[in-house]
């Protein structure tokens, strides 16, 4: 199949798709990924290729990394770079430049030369459900039973204005690019609005010394999640540099967030950003003393804002105000608990249901 | 017969879009499970991801629509006026009151209070 055989060859010399599972001291070398022009850093395991997994990851996290696996569309590989190899793939020594390999096995993948990894967990729903009640739907009724596998979200009271509709409750993490790297959190949303959060998982340390470079690749972060790419590459192609405040004030960066959020120690995110940028400039980077913990910040904020909070933070920071989660602290005990309290709305401003 | 040929030409056309789709679609290996799982980083949802929740600017689109459809009609309704008079009058009588139940719905519901 001539047409078949040319589809393969363009999709082999196309940027190569990779999602990346950072661990521990793995976010300086991602960081430089995300600028590679030969590399494509997808923001979902549902476009990429690859699985790069970068630098340590802890044993906890190792289902969650299956799932990950199991989540990428065939023909798929992984890739293990720095830290403790993986399940299976190749692995690469941290010191060594990934990029020629990653390319390599992209155009063995898409031309079919390399076999696609298999999955890793049962391909199984986790109830059993199909043919099960009166129409099949695994269950009695309009919410009972387990439909795909999964009970019906229950309805809960929101925190905003007491109206009871569906509350999502999920954990989150420990591989969304969009949270500090390892961070897991339990969060129960309404809409997009954040009702309650635990942490199930703290952060990855980055050993990261500071400095203008490490604050660069902050704000350049901070940048693309303001959905501002170009920019963020713009500002860490022209390196540390004085006046970077100015740049993004100009560029409407601190305008995109709003004022007063996630206020620690009298400073908000717009003032952490600020800070960020006069470290990359030679000055003092963002302070943050506090060491109450980051759940009682969220709730009341939108999801958008909640990604603001986190990622304005420093790495020792963050991992301060990261409570440790209490082992005895099932998910069991949880739900049961969020289903049965329905006084949300006596509290006037955002704080959930404490847990635990 | 130019006709036929318009028809054949058309039915050729859509063809040509409809077939890459559908042997694209029978090409795609079906989902496994952990695929259809919604992606949250790695972690596993709870609950199914079917869910109701509050379209919060409804009450603002109903006020929206009601005075928006009252005053698209109440321009030709003038030049109606003109000719028929009473009759005209009676009808924009009636469809105003119809709209002013969601008015006075949106009222109730409290859309006219500042917060």
């Amino acid at each position: 199949m001539a047409v078949t055989a040319l589809v393969h060859r363009l999709a082999a010399s196309a940027p190569v798709p990779v999602f990346a599972a950072v661990g521990e001291d793995g976010l300086r070398a991602v960081d430089r990924l995300a600028v590679d022009p030969r590399v494509d850093l997808v923001a979902s395991p549902l476009h990429a290729a690859l699985l790069l997994v970068v630098g340590t990851i802890r044993d906890d996290d190792r289902p969650e990394l299956e799932r990950l696996h199991d989540q990428l569309p065939h023909p798929r590989a992984t890739v293990s770079w720095g830290g403790n190899a993986v399940f299976e793939g190749e692995a690469v020594d941290g010191t060594v430049d990934p990029l020629p390999l990653l390319s390599d096995m992209h155009r063995a993948l898409m031309t079919r030369a390399r076999p696609s990894e298999p999955d890793l967990l049962p391909n199984a729903p986790p109830n059993d459900w199909r043919g099960k009640g009166d129409f099949g739907q695994g269950g009695e009724g309009m919410m009972g039973g387990v439909p795909y596998g999964r009970p019906m979200p229950m309805t809960d009271d929101d925190m905003r204005d007491g109206l009871a509709l569906d509350a999502y409750s999920a954990p989150f993490g420990p591989f969304l690019p969009q949270f500090p790297a390892g961070l897991t959190l339990d969060l129960t949303l309404q809409g997009d609005v954040i009702q309650q959060a635990k942490v199930l998982r703290p952060p990855y340390p980055q050993h990261e010394s500071g400095g203008a470079a490490v604050a660069l690749r902050h704000v350049a972060r901070m940048l693309r999640l303001l959905g501002l790419p170009a920019r963020a590459e713009r500002v860490l192609h022209d390196g540390p540099r004085e006046r970077l405040a100015q740049t993004l004030s100009r560029w409407g960066a601190f305008a995109a967030i709003p004022p007063g959020l996630g206020m620690i120690d009298g400073t908000d995110v717009r003032g952490r950003l600020r800070a960020w940028c006069a470290e990359a400039g030679g000055g003092a980077g963002p302070v943050v003393e506090d060491d109450g913990p980051l759940t009682d910040l969220l709730p009341g904020l939108e999801w958008h804002e909640a990604v603001l909070v986190l990622n304005s933070l420093p790495d020792a920071a963050l991992r301060r105000l990261v409570p440790v989660p209490k082992p005895d602290d099932d998910q069991g005990e949880h739900k049961h608990e969020h289903h049965h309290d329905h006084h949300h709305h006596d509290h006037d401003h955002g704080h959930g249901e404490a847990h635990g | 017969m130019t006709d036929l040929l318009a028809i054949l030409i058309a039915a050729l056309g859509a063809g040509a879009l409809v077939a890459p789709l559908l042997l694209m679609g029978r090409s795609a290996s079906a989902l496994t499970e952990p695929q259809k799982t919604p992606f949250l980083g790695g972690s596993a949802p709870r609950t199914h991801a079917w869910q109701r929740y509050h379209a919060r600017y409804y009450s603002m689109t109903l006020l929206f629509i009601a005075f928006e459809m009252e005053m698209m009609f109440m321009y030709p309704w003038a030049v109606v006026f003109v000719e028929e008079g009473m009759k005209a009058m009676v009808e924009m009588g009636m469809f105003l009151a119809i709209l002013s139940i969601g008015i006075l719905y949106g009222w109730r519901e409290g859309i006219f209070k500042w917060q």
